[in-house]
């Protein structure tokens, strides 16, 4: 406002009210980044949220509403009973081990005094490949006959090694596994690669949680009587990690329940042996981008993001009320 | 409780030599602090006599036994760190129960929850609790069991650091520096605590600073350590008016002690600024230097030994501190005077100082005191006797 603006009008009076300019500038500046979120993160879920009472299919001009027609197949089928079974068997497999693992060789790798970068690359070798190559790799190497599973197994065949190990002698009797093809044993190997790709990932975060636990804190619970390292553990380590493993937990939660690449590249159709390993993910693919059904790929959707939130809201409470020492 | 006997402890760190041959001997109830420029390696041998660092060489004894190889959590001894170093996840009352379960309790009486339901956990639990809330009460902090560190200030963090300490009756507290994240406020306050609690408890107390003043105030003995030796150790009295070594009677005293450079005459006839003193010195000495504390000088006539000009002043309400820049010295000479002082202590006033050659420590060239003081053989100069 300038000097010569001597009469006001009522508008440009309430415009110079200072805190309503101070609102409105406020609003000015975030409304672009306010728009994207709208545009890009909010729209496409509440759409998918809408569509998920539709039985509606890209190209059509209309659709029906049918209510909770698709949630209820979801919970009803037994395809979607096989669905949430692979699903939470992979969550509830990856997410532990592949947690410990990645804390027992962080562990490991922080005793060390040298190498220590030498392992920490190998470990996160696996992290950094693309999971469709190294899937292709692990068919390779999972092949029933020629591939070097089998091979190693078929070498215990008649020694001792069989006579302590029941499982091997039926196998050497009876020929050696399917890996890939056999429904009892598909969704394991899923979680295997998974493990194996994950674990990596995790070692890292614990490292890096690793350099922040005090030093003094490992002699004072050395003068406090703590005499081996799992009482150092417990008392100092552990609790100096409660953040970060609440974040690995739901970080590695949160990707297993995305899991897909690994499926779709040993199983491009079917998604394993009598839809042994047919994750949310792959199902959302296949109903929602391969069959065209949206209504159904829609509900599978909310589902999924309904679980990550509920992940989510326990980890923030975690952090809050637990492992926050502040 | 226990004494400790430190014998020829040395250790290097790959090339640098840290310590180098430390012998101390510390009487059962005996409160000794260990004061020393940074870096001087106070820490590295207090952790060495914690046993969290091995020795190069040399031994330590604890209450007469030898405890070279035995690890730290056997030695019986407490510490309280520098950092505190409290469990952040743990409460006030559990950090201090910390010494205690890990002693008296077996591994299965401290598992979670099962833990408690172990035969005689009750018991040894009640017992544990009863230790913790007297040490609460003894330091004060019995209204903040409940509280995790992260929401205490630091003097209550310090009291806590050391509440874990005497829970238990170690032979020996090891200290290190636990007043350095205090305000000086609350330094001065836990210093008087501390000291409070040694004639309490009449344990043995190793107190690492290197504030001079809490080795001065707490102390019953102060051991100086420098590059990795202890220079001089005694009570603070004789550290401060009888220093065994130049650097001693330099690190001790604030302001710092005035060093004048002496000449060394006919019959070893001492002479400051051309003026001869009532001292000698055994013939043969070179590089001498004579200390004065600020309060040995005084203010004097014209024709005193250092005359010079007022340059600065401190008036710290009960001592006033004046510099005095003297043509020919290096250093600024200070001068300790009362308040009362103040009329003629004008700034760039002109002043005489003049000492009681009594009271002047000498030190030959390589910093060692010169104990041998005699009278001049021949008293020629009657006038410049002071
Ligand atoms: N682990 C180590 N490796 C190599 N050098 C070390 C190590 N620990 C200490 N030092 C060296 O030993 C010397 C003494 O260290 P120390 O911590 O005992 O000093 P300090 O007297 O306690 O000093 P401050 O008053 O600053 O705490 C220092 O020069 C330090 O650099
Ligand atoms: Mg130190």
């Amino acid at each position: 406002m300038t000097a010569t603006d001597t009469i006001l009008s009522p508008q440009q009076l309430s415009a110079a009210d200072p805190a309503r300019r101070q609102r409105r500038t406020a609003w000015m500046l975030t409304a672009p980044a306010l728009a994207l979120m709208v545009l890009i993160l909010l729209a496409p879920v509440a759409i998918a949220a809408v569509l998920s009472f539709t039985n509606y299919s890209l190209g059509n001009f209309g659709f029906d509403w049918v209510g909770v027609e698709n949630y209820d197949k979801l919970l009803t089928r037994s395809t979607y009973a096989k669905m949430f079974t692979a699903t939470f068997t992979y969550v509830l497999t990856v997410t532990p081990i592949s947690v410990g693992l990645g804390l027992g060789a962080a562990l490991l790798i922080n005793s060390l005094t040298r190498l220590r970068d030498l392992y920490k690359t190998i470990y996160f070798l696996p992290v950094m490949a693309t999971l469709i190559a190294m899937s292709i790799a692990w068919e390779f190497m999972l092949h029933p006959t020629i591939g070097v599973v089998n091979q190693t197994l078929a070498k215990g065949c008649g020694t001792w090694v069989e006579t302590l190990w029941p499982w091997l002698a039926m196998h050497c009797a009876e020929g050696m596994p399917l890996w890939l093809g056999n429904r009892r044993y598909a969704i394991w190997v899923v979680c295997f690669v998974g493990i194996w790709q994950g674990f990596g990932f995790n070692m890292v975060l614990y490292l890096a949680g690793l350099t922040s636990v005090h030093r003094e804190l490992y002699h004072a619970a050395e003068i406090d009587g703590a005499r081996s390292g799992w009482e150092r553990f417990r008392l100092v380590t552990w609790p100096a990690l409660g953040p970060t493993t609440v974040f690995v937990v739901t970080i590695s939660s949160i990707r297993s329940f995305q899991v897909f690449d690994t499926i779709e590249a040993f199983y491009p159709i079917g998604a394993g042996p009598g839809k042994s390993a047919y994750v949310m993910m792959f199902a959302i693919f296949e109903k929602g981008v391969e069959q065209n059904l949206i209504g159904i790929g829609s509900a599978i959707t909310m589902m999924f993001l309904g679980f990550v939130l509920m992940i989510t809201l326990i980890q923030r409470w975690l952090v809050e009320r637990k492992v926050h020492y502040g | 409780m226990a004494g400790l006997i430190l014998r020829q402890i040395a250790k290097t760190f790959g090339e640098t030599r840290v310590l180098r041959g430390i012998s101390l001997d510390i009487a059962d109830g005996e409160f000794v602090s260990l004061v020393g420029p940074s870096g001087c390696g106070k820490s590295t041998l207090l952790r060495i006599i914690a046993g969290l660092e091995a020795q190069s060489s040399g031994e330590v004894l604890i209450g007469g036994e030898d405890v070279t190889g035995v690890r730290a959590s056997d030695r019986n001894l407490s510490m309280v760190f520098q950092s505190y170093a409290l469990y952040p996840h743990l409460t006030v009352g559990e950090n201090i129960a910390v010494p205690l379960r890990m002693r008296q309790l077996t591994a299965a009486q401290r598992l979670p929850v099962i833990g408690s339901l172990m035969p005689g956990a009750r018991a040894r639990g009640r017992e544990i609790a009863g230790a913790v809330s007297e040490a609460a009460r003894t330091l004060d902090i019995d209204g903040l069991l409940e509280r995790k560190p992260g929401q205490l200030s630091g003097g209550q963090r310090q009291r806590v650091a050391l509440g874990r300490a005497l829970v238990r009756e170690p032979a020996a507290f090891l200290l290190d520096e636990p007043l350095s994240n205090l305000d000086a406020k609350l330094r001065v306050h836990t210093r008087a605590e501390i000291a409070e609690l040694h004639r309490q408890l009449r344990a043995t107390f190793v107190y690492v600073t290197h504030d001079q003043v809490e080795a001065m105030t707490m102390s019953d003995r102060i051991a100086v350590m420098m590059g990795g030796e202890i220079l001089q150790c005694a009570a603070p009295g004789v550290v401060y008016d009888d220093p065994e070594d130049l650097r001693v009677a330099e690190f001790i005293g604030s302001p710092k002690i005035n060093l004048l450079p002496a000449d060394v005459g006919d019959g070893g006839r001492l002479s400051v600024m051309g003026h001869p003193l009532d001292l000698a010195v055994p013939s043969g000495a070179r590089g001498v230097r004579i200390g004065l504390r600020p309060e040995a000088l005084v203010v004097a006539d014209a024709g005193a030994p250092l005359v010079g000009r007022v340059v600065h002043f401190e008036n710290l309400g009960s001592d006033l501190f004046a510099q005095v820049a003297v043509p020919g010295l290096e250093d600024r000479v200070v001068l300790r005077a009362s308040p009362r002082m103040r009329s003629s202590l004008r700034l760039d006033a002109t002043v005489a100082l003049s000492f009681d050659p009594a009271a002047a420590l000498v030190f030959d060239g390589a910093g060692k005191r010169l104990r041998d003081l005699r009278r001049p053989a021949a008293n020629r100069h009657r006038e410049a006797v002071l």
